[in-house]
């Protein structure tokens, strides 16, 4: 090895960090600069806003439109992600734990839903939805979410199930447990906290889905997503703005609470 | 259970039958897909739009991870958290945001034409490149988050056996870190491939007359009521999302028991 080595990888070294820095400066900033113009004094978008103000604040309490949008949005995200961990659950303990023919394949199918593009399942539930007389309403929505989230949970449960050997069930029932009180004393308290992360990211993907809420909610029913598609596409104010920085707030606040929760727990790296 | 792979499969289906239909059973949909060159065009455009994406994550997001993953204590908290909150915000507000950036009147033509740089501002929105650069914006964390937990699951004495062993960075790195990191790798490309194939919300905001497909299956839905044509759409993209899926379950299986997720393992 001659004597540039070592300085050469040196080199290589500040430059792949200071690319990730750019990175995360890419991932960051463009989100933040909706921050300040939420507090601008004009009705247009304009960076840097000319003056500041809390009007669009002001407004985003008064608006009537946003108040139904995040109740419907609750009302549509928690019975979805509810229904979502009862499903997931139920299709992964047996696909995992039971000798199930062809498990991997019935595996591949109850991930698809997430993975295959929403706008695809849109087209056909819509039709399904008229008929049945649900379009429009929140079950119509709720029953499109729930399909859509129960992957999620189906995932995080799944690889708690796989993190420990059955042996501990098996132990339970040698010992004279019923199948199910070993799954409620053992299996149970062994993927909860699975079941609670699958829960958030199920009520979050709810939370956040445009597509299905598109085609299957109406202007009573409508979610949160969906008012600000509306809103972007026809009317450019900074209310937007203020009400992303609502979010915003609340999702890093989340993200803190969530981070501290598990460090407390010692679940070891939060990811 | 089976409630739910019945409202999954059942649309699905109904998607693929309404696909051939029109005047009674036809396949005129599909011959129109074929002969008529704006569906060509769309369908082209989406593939090359998706491949970029997927490549310019996979370019930015390598280094990331190995550089976070080298990371402990606060600076590790740091960069996870730069990268989690973009994950978890909603991608309407992410568009948003690059709206905000792109516009004529925008952040970015602002800095742009104080510093001399450009004598009158830049079309971005409406324009390819926008779209495309706020499309790597958003599916960077799907490919951090796979590639790093592979680095995280990588036995570091593989490496200090190889740099005892002589060899130099360049060769550790393609010898024992590229394979071994490959199926966080893999599953990053395949996920961001297929989600920028159905990737509706950016393309529809920022990507103006430069239509993905998503985008053409929602005009002819809702604008122009061409539920057939739709359907027949779909089922093409349906179609290719399930040979990729299904591709890349086969290859993980024989490699490992990667999930596509990253989290099935």
């Amino acid at each position: 090895m001659n004597a540039a080595g070592p300085l050469v990888w040196r080199v290589v070294r500040y430059a792949l960090v200071a690319l990730t820095v750019v990175v995360l400066l890419y991932l960051f900033l463009p989100t933040l600069i909706i921050v300040p113009i939420s507090f601008s004094r004009e009705s247009f978008l304009v960076f840097p806003p000319p003056g500041y103000s809390l009007r669009w604040y002001h407004a985003l309490a008064d608006s009537i439109d946003y108040q139904s949008a995040v109740l419907n949005s609750l009302i549509i995200g928690v019975p979805v992600a509810l229904l979502a961990t009862v499903f997931g659950t139920l299709a992964a303990v047996p696909l995992v734990r039971g000798r199930i023919p062809a498990a991997r394949g019935l595996s591949a199918l109850m991930l698809a839903p997430v993975v295959l593009p929403q706008i695809v399942l849109a087209i056909g539930l819509y039709p399904i939805m008229v008929r049945l007389g649900l379009i429009g309403s929140y079950p119509a929505v709720l029953l499109g979410h729930t399909v859509v989230c129960t992957p999620l949970v189906f995932v995080t449960v799944s690889a708690a199930l796989r993190g420990y050997s059955p042996s501990m069930e098996l132990a339970a029932m040698t010992l004279g447990a019923t199948w199910w009180r070993a799954f409620w004393w053992v299996t149970f308290p062994l993927i909860r906290p699975a079941m609670v992360v699958g829960f958030i990211f199920a009520f979050t993907f709810s939370f956040d889905e445009l597509i299905l809420a598109m085609f299957l909610t109406s202007p009573t029913t409508r979610t949160l997503p969906r008012l600000l598609w509306e809103q972007l596409n026809y009317q450019m104010t900074p209310i937007i703005a203020a009400a992303t920085s609502c979010i915003l707030c609340l999702t890093v606040a989340l993200l803190i609470v969530g981070a501290l929760l598990s460090r407390r727990r010692g679940f070891g790296r939060p990811a | 259970m089976a409630m739910l792979l019945v409202l999954f499969v059942w649309p699905l289906l109904r998607v693929v039958g309404t696909s051939f239909t029109g005047n009674g059973v036809t396949l005129a949909n599909y011959r129109a897909l074929v002969t008529d060159p704006t569906y060509a065009i769309v369908l082209v455009y989406t593939f090359r739009v998706s491949l970029v994406v997927t490549l310019l994550c996979l370019l930015l997001a390598y280094p990331v991870a190995w550089v976070i993953s080298s990371l402990r204590g606060h600076w590790l908290h740091l960069c996870l958290g730069l990268v989690l909150v973009p994950f978890w915000t909603s991608t309407v507000i992410r568009t948003y945001a690059w709206l905000v950036v792109f516009q004529r009147r925008g952040a970015l033509n602002d800095v742009l034409l104080s510093l001399g740089l450009i004598s009158s501002p830049l079309r971005l929105v409406n324009d390819g490149v926008g779209m495309q650069v706020a499309m790597v914006h958003i599916m960077l964390p799907f490919m951090v988050l796979p590639v790093l937990s592979a680095m995280w699951g990588l036995d570091n004495t593989l490496l200090r056996a190889a740099s005892l062993l002589g060899a130099n960075p360049l060769r550790q790195f393609w010898h024992v870190h590229l394979p071994l990191t490959m199926p966080g790798l893999s599953a990053g490309c395949v996920l961001v491939f297929i989600m920028s194939l159905g990737f509706f919300i950016t393309p529809a905001l920022l990507g103006g007359q430069h239509i993905m497909v998503a985008v053409l299956i929602q005009q002819q839905a809702s604008r122009l009521l061409n539920w057939p044509m739709a359907s027949a759409v779909s089922s093409v993209l349906l179609v290719v999302t399930c040979v990729l899926y299904i591709g890349y379950d086969h290859l993980s299986r024989r490699a490992s028991g990667a999930d596509l997720l990253g989290a099935g393992r």
